[in-house]
């Protein structure tokens, strides 16, 4: 099965980020890398085929330096690596993202004279934590949607998979091709080793540029306009309940309670 | 870190760290404080914690690049090793006991002799440096055990200590005395290339360590261990030679490996000193702590650019042994020293096993010692320095 997977390049995650006094994230400490949930999709994917057979070829939407978290994939299980250039589009919203990608695929099946049998992003990205884009690159492509899968095997009318849900699991059965989003499954992806590592480094990955996808003007334009960031209030100081007997401390902390009706 | 690393080194490196945030850093103070009470639970978390290690392919990182090996130089390898050595340095000697005994092979040794060697590293393999004997430390030449001549086989025996790799070595560089009439430094001494389950060689007790306690220490036993002629590496009787040669470089690794005890020191310190609240504000608005702070960030940084200029003689295939010997003394101290006052920075929680600087005091002080002791090392660069009396 040929499988694509999407990967946003994002900041890291683990690292906290404020505004500047520019009033935009300050990402200086935070290194780009590939969003949690597209990692995920990846070692589905790169799984899926060392059992069933296949490749993996991934795609990421972006500027040049999106090459980065590409050649990451390429270190952990992908055989093949595109970069589809936004160049000229200032503040992509989900829907030009998705728009992007689906004119970028097409160009990449004829590149590589592939047909993708199931194409996967993750559920959401960890900066914008829109979640849309996959719908609405299915919605582009035209293709069969499944969110937040944990699972994929094949299966006479195509694929199997176990959706994710709050309280359990749906087992779905779709043809392909398909698009689907994918959730945390039961395990972590894989590491690079130096040598794959080092062998991705050296890959020359192609970039498709925005004029030559053929994109319409109208879905290249963003219909969400990016307005701002805001921080979080600062948390206020506390009450400090200093009695000295702890039954005073515990008649006070009732009162209080009492008065802001929390009991 | 200032190293002048590759790029592809730069980017290795976040791969590393990002693996040993994951897969070591709770796991191998874990393993640590369960080898007290259960060795063999503490075990398994060291050998899955080694065979992650292996996967990544840290053990590939001395083979040639024509034979296999990532091809990185050795700065690149240091940036990576001392990476490791921050979150474990237990777990990173094992990879130093692999440089160690292959240093020997790769100075004396025949083709085939490394080809085998690079072939059991690149399986993910480990090798084990045997010089060390009960009455036999830095006097390498009061060695007891022998190597006798038997038709065209050497019969070993004797015993070997605090042998890193001793209990999981697959090749053994074995050191030992084959003629008792000549000094061991002219001509009595010869190096062996011995490999895991040739009869009459075997572990022996594991060594109860007071640092770096995630590494493999034990003696090695030979018993009428009989091999080959072709184990011999190098000439009969050049064994001091090799054993020198091989401790001039290994000098240099055990510097690494202390810096990354030492800068771990200094990182612990940095996040302890912005958080702990004192006298209304936090240490780390204390000049005295700033002082402290800064001395330690300057001992590491001089012992590491130390280290780095031998690499870069080693490289250059210049003459290295006084850059090596000042290298392992300053970063060996440096590590002591960062990671004492790191105890006394964390104050009473610096003393209690709750935090990771008391490990880090304990992991220290072997560096001082080990591979030739710091005072050995000043006695090589003091006589070099003063020259003929």
């Amino acid at each position: 099965m040929e499988i694509l997977v999407c990967i946003k390049q994002v900041p890291d995650d683990s690292v906290e980020i404020r505004l500047g006094a520019d009033g935009q994230p300050d990402l200086s400490a935070a290194d780009p890398q590939g969003n949690a949930f597209d990692t995920y999709a990846q070692e589905l994917a790169v799984r899926f085929v060392e059992e069933n057979g296949g490749a993996v070829t991934v795609a990421s939407v972006g500027p040049e330096d999106n090459k980065t978290c590409l050649k990451n994939a390429l270190a952990v299980g992908a055989a093949k690596a595109h970069h589809i250039s936004d160049d000229g589009i200032a503040g992509a919203d989900a829907a030009v993202t998705a728009n992007l990608l689906a004119a970028g695929i097409k160009k990449i099946e004829e590149a590589d004279g592939v047909k993708f049998d199931l194409i996967l992003c993750g559920r959401e990205s960890t900066d914008a934590i829109g979640g849309e884009v996959g719908e609405l690159l299915a919605e582009a492509l035209g293709l069969p949607f499944v969110s937040d899968i944990v699972e994929a095997v094949p299966d006479a009318a195509g694929l199997k998979v176990k959706k994710e849900l709050e309280s359990g699991y749906l087992m779905v059965e779709t043809p392909v091709p398909a698009v689907m989003t994918v959730s945390k499954p039961d395990y972590d992806p894989r590491y690079p080793t130096i040598k794959s590592k080092l062998a991705a480094r050296k890959v020359k990955i192609p970039t498709i540029a925005k004029a030559d996808t053929g994109i319409s003007a109208d879905a290249e334009t963003p219909k969400v306009v990016f307005a701002g960031f805001e921080e979080p209030p600062k948390r206020e100081a506390g009450v400090k309940i200093q009695e000295d007997e702890p039954a005073d401390a515990v008649a006070k902390a009732f009162e209080i309670m009492t008065a802001d009706k929390v009991l | 870190m200032a190293y002048f690393i590759t790029d592809d080194c730069k980017d290795l490196i976040k791969d590393i760290r990002n693996f040993c945030e994951n897969e070591v850093k709770e796991q191998a103070y874990e393993a640590e404080k369960l080898g007290y009470s259960d060795e063999e639970a503490a075990d398994e978390i060291i050998m899955e914690i080694l065979g992650g290690i292996q996967e990544m392919g840290i053990g590939t990182l001395p083979i040639p690049e024509e034979l296999g090996g990532p091809g990185l130089c050795r700065i690149d390898r240091a940036a990576i090793i001392e990476e490791i050595s921050k979150y474990d340095s237990g777990i990173a000697m094992t990879f130093m006991a692999n440089e160690l005994a292959l240093d020997s092979v790769e100075i004396a040794g025949t083709d085939e002799q490394k080809e085998r060697c690079y072939e059991i590293l690149g399986e993910g393999g480990y090798g084990a440096f045997c010089l060390t004997e009960p009455n036999a430390g830095c006097d390498v030449s009061n060695a007891s055990t022998t190597a006798v001549k038997d038709g065209d086989d050497y019969i070993l025996n004797g015993s070997k200590c605090f042998i890193t790799n001793g209990t999981i070595a697959d090749f053994y560089v074995v050191y030992a005395i084959t003629d008792k009439t000549v000094p061991a430094a002219k001509g009595g001494y010869t190096a062996f290339l011995i490999e895991k389950g040739t009869k009459g060689l075997s572990a022996g007790s594991i060594e109860n360590k007071m640092g770096i306690r995630n590494s493999h220490t034990s003696d090695v036993v030979l018993e009428d261990c009989r091999v080959p002629a072709s184990c011999i590496l190098g000439e009969v009787g050049k064994g001091f030679q090799v054993a020198m040669g091989t401790l001039d470089i290994a000098r240099v690794w055990c510097g690494i490996a202390a810096l990354g005890v030492a800068q771990r020191a200094i990182d612990e310190s940095v996040e302890y000193v912005k958080q702990r609240v004192q006298f209304g504000k936090p240490l780390a608005k204390n000049e005295v702590i700033q002082f402290k702070i800064a001395d330690m960030q300057m001992k590491t940084e001089a012992a590491r650019q130390m280290c780095a200029y031998a690499l870069t003689l080693i490289d250059r295939g210049e003459d290295f042994s006084l850059a090596a010997a000042e290298a392992k003394c300053l970063a060996g101290d440096a590590a002591m020293a960062v990671a004492t006052e790191a105890v006394q920075i964390h104050g009473g929680y610096g003393y209690s096993r709750e935090y990771p600087v008391e490990k880090l005091m304990r992991d220290a002080k072997i560096f001082q010692i080990f591979e030739g002791t710091n005072e050995i090392q000043r006695l090589v660069v003091g006589r070099a320095t003063i020259g003929k009396i």
